[in-house]
């Protein structure tokens, strides 16, 4: 994929993507970004939930720099622009990740513009992996990063009627926006939680499996939080942190997880009266 | 028995349109008719008149819509205007009008009227709601929903839901039905729509309670346009007492704009990893940045707990705010959504029921 500047972008783009908001997907965004960087590589995390984004707090981090700075020195000074200058690290254990920070007031952050924050991503290039926060709208915005996404890691939680309904009619548009199937990823939250609604009927309904299944783990998800690290920290032994390792292989390519991801969640049975509920609504 | 009905009209061309339609129906009977607010408050009297034509095209005639309702107790008086002006039926409902209708009309269409206005409720300017919330999945739709049913039962009056999450509003989910026609199509028809044929696009729940429901596809939202949603709230302003938005999450000039229009705006937000708080600071700030005060924008908290007056005072400090609604958890509500039986029966005597209760005697009383 061309750069505005004319260089072919050789890293790889990561944009964490939902229609629901409130399910996890900064979480998701946090530990892939820690997952690939615990790899070797080199990893930027943008939080582009321009209003209220929570990489910071969920790393217990401040910074002076966000995106809206950026935006402001691209517009002022474009020939000396150095988008290093607006990243701050988190470090931990010699495991480091880059952050571009979402703006710190709403006003700034409703002034963004499309355009330039298209510009400030590419010339993230230099790192190997550029993991993109976003929120839970079909905005102008996400719409243009989905665009210039490697793969979209689309997360929903299966645990409320509604949710599912959003969760079906986002997959559903992004393939009427023509995204390729291959590049939109399932990954389903909080898989094996207390639910009404089975796995297997979802994966009926979207007539695709799930590319990946993140268990719930509420404590280790709250340890996380409360300590400001990702989960490989926080939480090294839990079978959330298990699994996000395998989500990071699966997008790594390492040799030993190439193919379908191992984790083994039970399913329930089928449960009736709530599916056809479901496929009355969605008419199959 | 025929209205005894008295015509306020200035233009010629009107007052005879006006004058032959009442004229051939049996339903009018016109009493008499006046060029000036002040010689029909003067005169009419003589006839016990229940029934005012007044028009609102006229400022004079307008400022004594008061008059009216003050000489002429219990009588119907409805303003007539040549072109929909909602900034005009605003101002007349702040008078006391019963309601606004768009000439030239016809004797069914002012029958129709007089029928939409007798069920809407007090003749008392609507009371525009809207929820709003930073992230979303704050119980914000739930709140909005729970709210018009007891609102709606409460007074008999009419209240209308607006289900302005136009990507992804769970509304129609929440009451299981699928209405034919959408928010897309009363904001592209706005134009050319008056109360009465406004009134249809709602989806009827229940008795009372009315929903504009969102479009089928997310990408329909691109087709309504802030200022025509604006419109469709304001003309619904006539059709319902109370009129509830669930808006999209966020800052954006759709929100921004119901807002501005609305007379409570409600900041919700459910307590969940704990920077919530921070978020609602933030809406709060640019609340206040962009409208210079805050007396319309009231915090409220989902799912508190514990909840007691403590931990109020608690998010209270950190937000720099007062949190004017607290609302306990109820994991019962949460399967009553899920299985769109909200309009079928509200779990009764929980505490949930009953703080979402108070806010709605609250709502009414400030509304009176």
């Amino acid at each position: 994929m061309a750069t505005a500047k004319g260089i072919e972008r050789s890293s790889v783009i990561i944009s964490v993507f939902s229609t629901t908001p409130g399910i996890g997907k900064t979480i998701v965004a946090i530990n892939l970004a820690a997952g690939l960087a615990s790899e070797g590589y080199k990893v930027c995390l943008a939080d582009l939930d321009l209003q209220f984004g929570d990489v910071l707090n969920y790393l217990k981090l401040t910074s002076k720099t966000t995106v809206a700075g950026a935006q402001r020195a691209l517009l002022d000074h474009p020939k000396t622009f150095d988008v290093r200058k607006f990243l701050i690290d988190y470090s931990n254990n010699g495991i480091t990740f880059s952050i571009l920070p979402a703006p710190l007031y709403v006003f700034d952050a409703y002034q963004t513009d499309i355009n330039i924050v298209k510009e400030i991503i590419n010339d993230l290039n230099f790192c190997d992996y550029i993991i993109i926060d976003l929120n839970s709208m079909f905005s102008a915005l996400n719409l243009a990063m989905l665009d210039i996404s490697t793969v979209i890691n689309y997360v929903g939680v299966i645990d409320f009627l509604p949710a599912l309904k959003n969760y079906k009619i986002g997959y559903d548009t992004l393939i009427r926006f023509d995204y390729e199937e291959s590049k939109i990823r399932l990954v389903e939250n909080r898989a094996d939680s207390q639910k009404l609604i089975n796995s297997n009927d979802v994966e009926r309904l979207l007539g695709e499996p799930f590319y990946h299944r993140l268990p719930n783990d509420y404590p280790s998800v709250k340890k996380s939080i409360n300590t400001g690290q990702p989960l490989m920290f926080a939480a090294p032994d839990s079978k959330l942190t298990k699994s996000f390792g395998e989500l990071v292989g699966l997008y790594s390519n390492r040799p030993h997880s190439q193919g379908e991801a191992v984790t083994d969640i039970p399913t329930e049975k089928n449960s009736g009266g709530l599916l056809s509920k479901i496929s009355n609504f969605f008419g199959f | 028995m025929a209205y005894r009905t008295i015509v306020i009209e200035n233009d010629e061309n009107f007052l005879e349109d006006i004058l032959y339609v009442l004229h051939r129906s049996p339903d009018f009977e016109v009493s008499a008719n006046y060029k000036s607010a002040q010689a029909a408050l003067g005169q009419a009297v003589m006839f016990k008149p229940n029934f005012f034509l007044i028009s609102v095209d006229n400022a004079t005639m307008l400022n004594s819509v008061k008059n009216f309702v003050e000489t002429f107790p219990g009588a119907f008086i409805l303003g007539t205007m040549s072109s929909w002006n909602p900034v005009i039926a605003k101002q007349a409902m702040d008078n006391g009008i019963t309601g606004c209708v768009l000439k030239p009309f016809t004797a069914k269409q002012l029958l129709d009227y007089i029928r939409l206005y007798s069920a809407r409720g007090l003749h008392k300017p609507a009371e525009l709601i809207s929820f709003f919330s930073p992230k979303g999945r704050a119980g914000r739709t739930t709140l909005a929903a729970v709210l018009a049913l007891l609102i709606a039962e409460k007074t008999g009056e009419r209240v209308a839901l607006i289900d302005a999450d136009l990507q992804f509003g769970d509304l129609p989910m929440f009451f299981d039905v699928e209405p034919e026609r959408t928010i897309v199509d009363a904001t592209q028809d706005i134009r050319l729509l008056t109360p009465i044929t406004l009134e249809p696009y709602f989806h009827k729940i229940k008795d009372g309670v009315f929903l504009l429901a969102s479009p089928a596809r997310p990408e329909y939202a691109e087709l309504v346009t802030p200022e025509s949603l604006v419109d469709v709230a304001m003309m619904s302003a006539n059709i319902f007492r109370y009129v509830i938005m669930d808006l999209p999450s966020g800052f954006n000039p759709l929100s921004l704009n119901l807002c501005r229009i609305s007379d409570l705006v409600y900041v919700t937000t459910m307590i969940n990893s704990g920077f919530e708080v921070k978020h609602t600071k933030k809406t709060l700030e640019m609340f206040e940045s962009q409208a210079g005060e805050n007396s319309k924008i009231h915090a409220v908290f989902t799912r508190v707990n514990p909840f007691t007056e403590e931990q109020r005072e608690k998010i209270a400090e950190q937000l720099d705010y007062p949190v004017d609604v607290m609302i306990p958890n109820e994991y019962q509500m949460i399967s009553v959504a899920n299985s769109g039986r909200l309009a079928r029966g509200l779990p009764q005597d929980t505490l949930l029921m009953k703080t979402i209760s108070n806010l709605a005697d609250e709502i009414i009383e400030s509304g009176k």
